[in-house]
């Protein structure tokens, strides 16, 4: 669980966000660019989602952070 | 409770009609581009969700159209294919008003699929300087009539834009989300500084950065796009600079409120930075960006698209995109500024 936590896995998650459609357009040229560009769109809602999970985790890692101290002081 | 159930209803209902409604019919091409007169020749025209080989031989009329006086009607038109439309045009001796050459705008109706309009498609080009006095009768009289409408629901059909145009639900309503969220912090900010409560601070810091968590969506959201279709993620639009001019001012605001060791005179401050923040906001996302030039979809008129931008099928999706992501935003503020309330009591601020 701390794994899914950590900066490590954020910064995978970061990477894979970033180099996965990169990786696709290098085996096919127009993989972003062919059927009518539908996969800018398939990318641009995949950001969106990261970018919520990443508040997410970052509020979680808080919240963690802040359940420690509260057990600590009882 | 029962807002946070709507937000998922409707951005469930945004996912799937923004991504399932198709696209209307368009005309992508024509090849060649270019034509004399007194030509025979055959156009190839290279369609975009048409459906060429599904109508009678009869069914598909083609023209060449130069305006509502002048159009040439082809004399025959093959389907190739469902996307490739072979139409045969019979050029006329002299163009109208005596130029030398003119951009006819190609116009494909088919019975299901509808009218299509491809602007600038051909150029035709006077083959000798003499300009005869009458106009041969190549140009037909009674140019196009009858077009057919397509019926039931699709999204408009834009070159150049193709699918993307679906971005609309995606990246367009962050901006909306932005500006509610911002809007709420100064509001927040504001009673701050009316009354001091640190529940009033609270509130404005997390919506701040909720609406900048939305701010940077936009922006890389925006830049993904930009790349498939400007060719580079950054090329220095006026509305990508000032989106980042302001999504900048406010990560300032963050800055200011961490760098005092005394929480009040902090969030004082702060509150103070924030009604600055939000006045400036207004003329860098809405007032400068209407005075420059820029290449981003609906550039002429409104900052984000006009009403020539968006029918009544995307109005269907735009409107509860919009409240759909804003209530999300508001959810997400919404934890931030509790797990805040607990901190703050943990500490022994409030």
């Amino acid at each position: 669980m701390k794994f899914f936590k950590s900066r490590i896995f954020f910064t995978i998650i970061l990477f894979l966000a970033i180099s996965l459609p990169a990786a696709f357009a290098e085996g096919n040229r127009d993989f972003m660019r062919e059927t009518g560009k539908i996969n800018v769109v398939v990318a641009v809602i995949l950001v969106i989602f990261l970018g919520i999970v990443w508040y997410l985790v970052r509020l979680e890692r808080k919240l963690t952070k802040l359940e420690h101290q509260t057990k600590d002081d009882q | 409770m029962w807002w946070k159930i709507l937000s998922v209803v409707l951005l469930i209902y945004v996912l799937l009609a923004g991504m399932l409604v198709p696209l209307k019919s368009g005309i992508q091409r024509a090849e060649p581009a270019y034509a004399r007169t007194k030509q025979e020749i055959a156009v190839r025209f290279y369609g975009y969700n048409t459906m060429f080989s599904k109508a009678a031989a009869s069914g598909i009329r083609t023209w060449l159209y130069y305006d509502e006086t002048y159009a040439l009607a082809a004399s025959r038109c093959t389907a190739l294919n469902d996307t490739i439309l072979e139409a045969v045009f019979r050029m006329p001796a002299n163009l109208p008003e005596g130029r030398q050459s003119a951009y006819l705008n190609a116009i494909i109706d088919h019975p299901a699929a509808g009218a299509s309009l491809l602007p600038a498609a051909v150029e035709l080009t006077q083959d000798s300087g003499i300009v005869a006095a009458t106009l041969d009768s190549a140009w037909t009289a009674r140019p196009v009539h009858q077009l057919h409408v397509q019926t039931g629901f699709s999204f408009p059909y834009q070159n150049v834009i193709y699918e993307s145009i679906r971005n609309t639900y995606f990246h367009v309503p962050m901006w909306f989300v932005l500006l509610f969220l911002f809007g709420a912090s100064v509001w927040y900010s504001l009673r701050y500084l009316r009354q001091p409560a640190p529940e009033n601070d609270r509130r404005a810091s997390a919506y701040a950065g909720t609406g900048l968590l939305f701010g940077v969506l936009g922006l890389l959201t925006g830049m993904i796009w930009a790349n498939y279709t400007w060719g580079k993620p950054w090329s220095n639009d006026i509305k990508q600079l000032m989106t980042a001019v302001a999504l900048l001012i406010y990560l300032a605001y963050f800055i200011l409120r961490r760098s005092f060791d005394e929480y009040e005179k902090g969030a004082r401050l702060a509150a103070v930075y924030n009604i600055f923040a939000f006045a400036s906001l207004i003329p860098l996302l809405y007032i400068v960006p209407r005075m420059f030039a820029s290449l981003h979809p609906g550039a002429t008129g409104n900052p984000a698209f006009g009403s020539q931008d968006l029918d009544n099928t995307m109005r269907a999706v735009f409107y509860p995109a919009i409240l759909g992501w804003t209530l999300l935003g508001l959810w997400l503020a919404n934890l931030r500024i509790r797990y805040q309330r607990l901190f703050d009591k943990a500490m022994g601020l409030d």
